[in-house]
């Protein structure tokens, strides 16, 4: 989530609200927060205001208590659409950019399993998110085509979860809705029937499956799952759910991709999509890189063989988070742009690249942790990359 | 205290260093006869990743059993799903009639004027009213011989009928033909058209050869008619809207590339090399025309060689059987062919109305039936209702009696999750629906292909797997690419 920062002014409480460049008429104002370069209007009946201009005494005659947020230098990053959440220390954290094909909610930050990579922060306590969620999912333009419903484990809320893809059904209709979950809950033949039952038409439960034996994926996920992800992906089959199975590249996974491929092949052969990750190195993953970490260079033979198997077979395959110039040339079809807009970096060399405009890139924290094969593709007159598709 | 529990599996010695060891549902490993021998022995070291391997597989858990017996039974339920929809091929015979006299033929085809030989409207309406009563949701009906479109009129009420009773039913309905493609005119094919029909056509090589095998009743050959007419019926219905068989004859063993090259040149995209079948004429004149199965299985050795190296000179070109017996070993789907399935296809998959209105678990039980043997009749159409027909207690025993997994040998083969029973080839062959493997050809026959594509398979040589594959998914090879 990127955050951007300001200076709050009667701000108490945290606002949620969706962004506006064009002033608007007084009774439209409820949930918009105004974007605005100078301070000297008034504002009433906007939830906030967020400026670059400096606050003045003014402001505090013309509008007396309306929140505002000012000297804020990033307000180019925030566009038409946009839902924000302003903190009373004058964060504004970006919860939603209408134009961004990788929008995502956290549901909760609690979760099941306990991941040796995992990139997220946890919190065994929380208050409720899924009042906060609903509102930001009302304020979000109808017109969304994409959003993430991750965690934490989302499954772990139950009967909000229920709640919140019903509200994605109502307020974006169009969404396609990526649930990202571990599966574990989804065992659960009634809870599954439940979600199926809201007649979402179109959900895509992304699944992880580190190993193709029961022990070896348990050890990753640090908990007893792998048997109950495994029923929860036929309960969802059984309703003829999408699913994509989402496998994360490092020392652990590596070795065995081609028999995990293998296994998935023969096992779930109704998946709609398989998508192998390289991985994110922060939080727990990044307190166990010893443990973790393998330059993808030293991977890729495996991930070759995986790709290859998959596709042969008509199953529908790609590869997220690695570099055009760590892959075989063999392997760039199956290359797609999956990092959100916000993590996406790219590396000082990658200017030179030709190719930089199709790769994968790089999240925020692999500046310092990379392959050590980086190297920037001239393009070459013989072979045109397009014809790779 | 055992470390591990064994799942089902079923193994034979390979050669003198492997095993093959293949599951319940068709999931194979060739493992070192050392380390088969320790995993028999309960002494295999759960750490060695060959273990991962056979547990990956579900041979063998050194965990939980039961969910992995769920597992199984979800890929077992996948592999037998051709069980779940019940006769979805009905075949039917609008004539006996027929102006080809092929020297094999298995039917004893009537004279072109013989018209008692013909179904009529009564019958052929009773016909499509018994094919609506199968649960299956998709529906194929295959004319079949004599000669189809000699009796084109009855052709076309059938159709016509059928698709009158789909708009109720609303199945997926499909209908082929199968002609010798000698009198097929500008009239029928516009039909055909309309109806959406495709053709299923009989070519057995080089003119030389198919002349001889399969001669008009005139005398004369049809070869230059029939390459004609497979033209006309694709420009007519479209480029994939026929499909040719090719009979193998002890003459067509020595032309195995001529016979495929042929068919290439022909436009043709795949073909399905079959060997001849004991029934009609060409039991009669095995001497002359048959030959000892060892035969046929050099014969689709070579074959198969040809084609593979033809799809790697760029050519895309199937062989169909092999295909069939390729899904069974190497994905985890069912296929719909009737000879390859345990409990066998016989009903299950196909059944076949005669002129008369006779019904048969197979063609090949209609064909016994002309030499007088009427074992594998099921009833009449006149006479019986669905239920008389499909659920009687012959049906039933000759079902029972076809389930590879309690017939003696197929019970322990290793092969037998790819392979199927064929009750009704026993039958003729043996007199005995079970009948004996250690003697029965068809045995021989699969045994013999499943082994050489089990040597190709372990090969793994990835252009000839490539193959493979491009035919398991009717995916042409792109030229590969240079990216």
């Amino acid at each position: 989530m990127k955050t951007i920062k300001g200076i709050p002014k009667n701000i108490d409480e945290s606002i949620v609200g969706r962004i506006t460049k064009k002033p608007l008429r007084r009774f439209s104002r409820r949930n918009s927060i105004l974007i605005t370069n100078s301070l000297q209007d008034k504002f009433n009946k906007y939830p906030a205001v967020i400026s670059n201009d400096n606050y003045s005494e003014s402001y505090l005659k013309r509008n007396k208590s309306v929140p505002l947020c000012h000297s804020v230098a990033e307000i180019d990053y925030l566009n038409d659409g946009d839902i924000v959440l302003i903190e009373n220390n004058g964060n504004i954290n970006v919860l939603y950019e209408k134009e961004s094909s990788t929008n995502a909610l956290m549901l909760t930050e609690k979760c099941n399993c306990d991941c040796i990579m995992c990139p997220q922060e946890r919190k065994t306590k929380e208050e409720n998110r899924a009042p906060l969620n609903l509102k930001i999912i009302s304020l979000m333009d109808k017109s969304t085509k994409h959003l993430g419903l991750t965690g934490g484990e989302p499954t772990l809320i139950g009967n909000d979860l229920l709640k919140i893809i019903k509200a994605c059904k109502k307020a974006i209709p169009t969404a396609q809705i990526d649930i990202l979950t571990n599966g574990i809950r989804l065992c659960d033949f009634d809870f599954v029937k439940k979600i199926v039952l809201l007649q979402h038409p179109n959900l895509i439960f992304a699944i992880p499956l580190y190993a193709d034996t029961d022990n070896e994926h348990d050890h990753i996920i640090k908990a007893r799952g792998f048997h109950k992800t495994v029923q929860g992906i036929y309960n969802l089959a059984l309703f003829n759910q999408r699913i994509e199975i989402r496998v994360v590249l490092h020392k652990l996974t590596y070795q065995r991709l081609p028999k995990l491929a293998e296994f998935i092949y023969h096992n779930f052969p109704f998946v709609f999509h398989i998508t192998f990750m390289g991985m994110e190195t922060r939080c727990l993953a990044e307190k166990n890189i010893e443990e973790l970490w393998i330059d993808p260079h030293d991977y890729m033979s495996e991930l070759k063989d995986a790709v290859i198997y998959l596709n042969q077979r008509l199953m529908n395959v790609s590869i997220y988070n690695l570099q055009l110039c760590v892959m075989p040339e063999e392997l760039w079809p199956f290359s797609a742009k999956a990092i959100s807009g916000w993590k996406n970096i790219y590396l000082d060399d990658c200017s030179s690249c030709d190719f930089k405009a199709d790769c994968g890139g790089f999240f925020e924290p692999s500046e310092d942790r990379h392959s050590s094969y980086l190297s920037p593709i001239k393009k070459r007159l013989d072979k045109p990359f397009q014809e790779c598709y | 205290m055992s470390k591990y529990q064994l799942l089902p599996f079923r193994f034979q010695k390979f050669d003198s260093e492997q095993m093959l060891i293949v599951n319940e549902v068709g999931e194979f490993f060739f493992i070192p006869l050392k380390d088969f021998a320790d995993l028999v022995s309960n002494n295999l070291d759960v750490k060695k990743s060959i273990f991962l391997d056979l547990k990956s597989k579900h041979f063998t858990t050194d965990t939980e059993i039961e969910p992995v017996i769920k597992m199984l039974a979800t890929k077992y339920r996948t592999k037998k799903s051709f069980l779940y929809n019940f006769t979805s091929l009905h075949m039917v015979v609008p004539t006996l009639r027929c102006n080809s006299k092929c020297i094999y033929c298995q039917v004893s085809s009537k004279k072109t004027d013989d018209m008692k030989y013909d179904m009529n409207e009564a019958t052929a309406k009773r016909v499509v009213d018994m094919i609506f009563c199968s649960p299956s949701l998709s529906v194929k009906i295959e004319f079949q011989g004599g000669e189809p479109l000699l009796n084109f009129k009855i052709v076309k009420y059938i159709i016509e009928y059928a698709e009158k009773c789909n708009s109720r039913h609303h199945k997926q309905l499909e209908f082929v033909i199968c002609s010798n493609l000698t009198l097929i005119n500008d009239e029928m094919l516009h039909y055909l058209k309309d109806h959406n029909v495709y053709i299923s056509t009989s070519l057995d090589g080089p003119k030389f050869l198919h002349d001889k095998n399969r001669p008009l009743k005139t005398g004369l050959g049809n070869y230059d008619t029939v390459v004609e007419n497979i033209y006309k019926v694709r420009q007519h219905l479209g480029e994939k809207s026929v499909s040719a068989l090719m009979t193998t004859t002890k003459e067509s063993l020595e032309y195995v590339q001529a016979i495929i090259d042929n068919y290439i040149t022909l436009g043709f995209d795949s073909l399905f090399l079959r060997s001849l079948n004991p029934y009609g004429f060409a039991k009669r004149d095995w001497s002359e025309i048959g030959y000892n199965i060892e035969n046929f299985i050099n014969f689709y050795k070579e074959a198969l060689n040809h084609i593979i190296d033809v799809n790697l000179r760029g050519t895309f070109f199937v062989e169909n059987y092999t295909t069939l017996l390729l899904t069974r070993i190497l994905t985890p789907f069912s296929t719909g062919f009737v000879d390859l399935q345990s409990p066998a296809g016989v009903v299950i998959s196909g059944v076949i109305y005669d002129f008369n209105g006779n019904v048969y678990v197979a063609d090949e039980g209609r064909m016994l039936s002309y030499e007088g043997d009427y074992t594998f009749l099921m009833g009449n159409v006149h006479q019986n209702s669905y239920n008389e027909l499909f659920h009687s207690d012959n049906v039933v025993l000759l079902l029972k009696k076809s389930c590879l997994e309690c017939l003696p040998r197929c019970s322990h083969c290793v092969y037998q999750s790819y392979c199927g029973a064929d009750p009704v080839r026993n039958y003729a062959e043996q007199g005995d629906i079970i009948g004996n493997r250690m003697s029965s050809s068809s045995c021989k026959k699969n045994m013999s292909m499943i082994r050489h594509l089990f040597e190709i398979i372990r090969e793994n040589q990835r252009d000839k797997m490539d193959v493979f594959w491009s035919w398991i998914t009717r995916r042409p090879l792109i030229e590969k690419s240079k990216c």
